[in-house]
């Protein structure tokens, strides 16, 4: 064989070779959830934990137990991954998402949880990072560089979980929403990950992406299981914990901008941190089957009343347009991260 | 096809926010966070550089908002 071919088949292998490693996790998680969600659907039937389907016409009752089907998808990977590696790193990082999960079940199971405790118990999620100082306070600031946060980074880690879970939470409004709009997330901070060779952060985005691409069969429209506050918030906690742990803050703030922006104007149009049940107003009108946007002005303004503005719009078709929007700001994000902040690492 | 035009406005206004998030950070760099980090001389010069950093944040928030609220109603819904 020519001897450059063989050199790139050997390169191809030992770059590869790697990530494939990495696949192992991940597809223990996909099989895992997979195999696991329909007893969760039949789980969730059994001990009530259900939730109405308002965008549609039946208003059947669905499950909301996808949420413990993610959690247990990365349990699996996790104990593989220690297993391979003798790594407990990965341990804070999943500690995070389970405190915020946690605080999600109660939810699920308890009923609607005062809209002021919620954030603040949140702030919970963070100890296993803040705990064990696994955080690095000197992020990249496009134009400026590195940066020392020593005093300020500490406090931006424990907002980071309330923001990020409650985001999340926030989009998690259509069938397959809250999956469409985290795929990209995970993507981007896989890419960026493998690009700085941080192995680590590679796997668990792999393995993310892996638990979220397997519960589609059941979420996707129409949904046979929702992943609950359990599993948005869990997600949440995963995502804030990968910019943390992965060291990339700014990309990761831009590739959530489009959570962040229906978090934060669902706050401002409602007057401040509100049970949904107190506000009169829907953002969106459900007519024959179709979303439209409620031209009140009362009504609070988010993604979907954005999208559906003088438009009637399937569900299923709404929450691909959302996934559309997060993958266009991943997008934004590692372009970002290659020209403005790369050059700093 | 008006939903195609919906999504097109909303990446758009996506983009805006992305391009001032990144101006926004910049000050926040040279002025928020310098003050809070190090010790100044100066105390005048930090809580000036602190109002400055408050006062471009909540700016930048605030018509962040305005501009979505633009962008509904007179773009979108055309009221």
């Amino acid at each position: 064989m020519n001897p450059s071919v063989s050199r790139l088949i050997k390169i191809f292998y030992l770059e590869f070779s790697g990530i494939l490693d990495k696949m192992l996790e991940a597809l223990a998680s996909f099989l895992t959830v997979i195999a696991v969600t329909p007893l969760m659907i039949r789980l969730g039937r059994r001990v009530g934990m259900v939730g109405v389907d308002v965008h549609k016409s039946s208003k059947p009752m669905i499950p909301k137990t996808g949420g413990l089907a993610l959690i247990l998808g990365s349990l699996i990977a996790l104990l593989v991954h220690m297993l391979l590696n003798h790594d407990f790193h990965s341990l804070i990082f999943l500690s995070t998402g389970l405190i915020a999960g946690f605080i999600g079940f109660l939810e699920d199971f308890r009923g609607e949880m005062n809209p002021k405790l919620k954030p603040t118990l949140l702030l919970l999620a963070s100890i296993p990072i803040l705990v064990t100082g696994s955080y690095v306070p000197r992020p990249v600031i496009p134009f400026i560089g590195r940066t020392r946060l020593y005093k300020i980074y500490p406090i931006l880690v424990a907002l980071a979980y309330p923001v990020t879970c409650n985001a999340v939470n926030s989009v998690d409004v259509l069938n397959g929403s809250m999956i469409y709009t985290s795929i990209p997330f995970f993507a981007m901070s896989s890419i960026i990950a493998y690009y700085r060779g941080n192995l680590f952060i590679l796997t668990m985005s792999l393995i993310c992406i892996s638990i979220l691409v397997a519960l589609i069969p059941y979420n996707r429209y129409p949904a046979k299981i929702f992943p609950g506050n359990s599993g948005s918030l869990f997600i949440g906690g995963l995502m804030a914990s990968t910019a943390i742990l992965g060291r990339i803050e700014v990309a990761a703030i831009i590739a959530l901008l489009p959570q962040i922006m229906n978090e934060m104007h669902v706050i401002f149009s409602i007057g401040g941190i509100k049970s949904a049940k107190e506000v009169k107003s829907r953002p969106v009108e459900f007519v024959d089957g179709f979303l439209t946007a409620s031209k009140d002005r009362s009504a609070p303004i988010t993604l979907v009343r954005l999208l559906s503005a003088e438009a009637r719009v399937s569900e299923k078709n709404m929450a691909y347009m959302m996934g559309v929007l997060a993958a266009f700001t991943s997008i934004l994000a590692i372009l970002t991260d290659l020209l403005l902040v790369e050059a700093w690492i | 096809m008006r939903l195609l035009k919906n999504l097109a406005a909303v990446l758009g206004l996506l983009a805006i926010v992305c391009a001032t998030f990144l101006l926004v950070s910049y000050i926040l760099a040279s002025t928020l966070f310098p003050a809070i980090e190090q010790a100044s001389q100066n105390i005048l010069a930090s809580i000036l550089r602190v109002i400055v950093g408050l006062a471009t944040f909540t700016a930048w928030v605030l018509a962040w908002y305005t501009l979505t609220k633009i962008w509904l109603y007179k773009v979108l819904l055309r009221e």
